[in-house]
């Protein structure tokens, strides 16, 4: 089977890079690019044609929560992790509304990021997403 | 919560980011603010990991939750992050 290919978005280099040596490894994974903001993640998605899109929350020029509905509608299929600090029910509507898959928190990434990426490829591969939870 | 500038590792209440984390809301010239901020965000980041699971961090946690709100206020007002809430 094909690696299912992540674009990983966050303003913070180290933070790419202690996510990108998660994803690195798992075999049925590959960063297929990175982003440093949601403006990047919009233009980079159109050629990369990620199946995953982990999305930082606060970024500067576009934040997360403005990508998530333009990366929606560019690749409807690709699905969409929301990745931030900021945890709370506001958080999950505004998620909810923006196209945003899953949100894991920034304080649970080494134990939780990979599993949810993995359950929402194998949703996402047999059939209709769930909403952000 | 907030260390002296002059603090060493052995007084900080918070060695694995505090420094970095003082640096950053101490910074005064805007060209090296981003870099300070993005070094303590880090830092809190790689922290938070460690003390996934251990309830014994749970202070520690709630100090690093504050320390980012901050952090997030600095990159807003100052540094031009759009802010999210504004939906």
């Amino acid at each position: 089977m094909p690696k299912k290919r992540v674009l990983l978005v966050d303003d913070n280099t180290a933070v790419r890079l202690l996510v990108r040596q998660l994803f690195e490894l798992e075999p049925d994974f590959e960063i297929a690019g990175e982003a440093e903001n949601g403006q990047e993640a919009v233009d980079k998605a159109a050629n990369l044609k990620p199946d995953l899109v982990i999305l930082d929350l606060s970024m500067p020029v576009m934040t997360g929560l403005d990508a998530a509905p333009l990366l929606r509608k560019l690749l409807p299929d690709t699905s969409i992790i929301l990745f931030t600090v900021h945890e709370g029910s506001e958080v999950q509507r505004l998620a909810n509304e923006s196209g945003v898959d899953s949100i894991v928190s920034k304080s649970q990434v080494a134990t939780e990021l990979i599993p949810r990426a993995q359950a929402l490829l194998e949703k996402s591969h047999s059939g209709k997403l769930p909403n952000a939870s | 919560m907030t260390a002296r500038p002059d603090s060493t590792p052995e007084t900080l209440k918070y060695p694995h980011w505090q420094r970095e984390f003082d640096a950053a809301i101490l910074e005064g010239d805007p060209k090296t603010l981003r870099q300070r901020v993005d070094a303590a965000e880090a830092a809190l980041f790689l922290r938070l990991q460690a003390l996934a699971g251990n309830a014994e961090g749970q202070a520690e946690q709630r100090a690093i939750a504050d320390a980012m709100r901050t952090l997030r206020a600095i990159q807003k007002e100052k540094l031009a992050y759009p802010d999210w809430h504004k939906k």
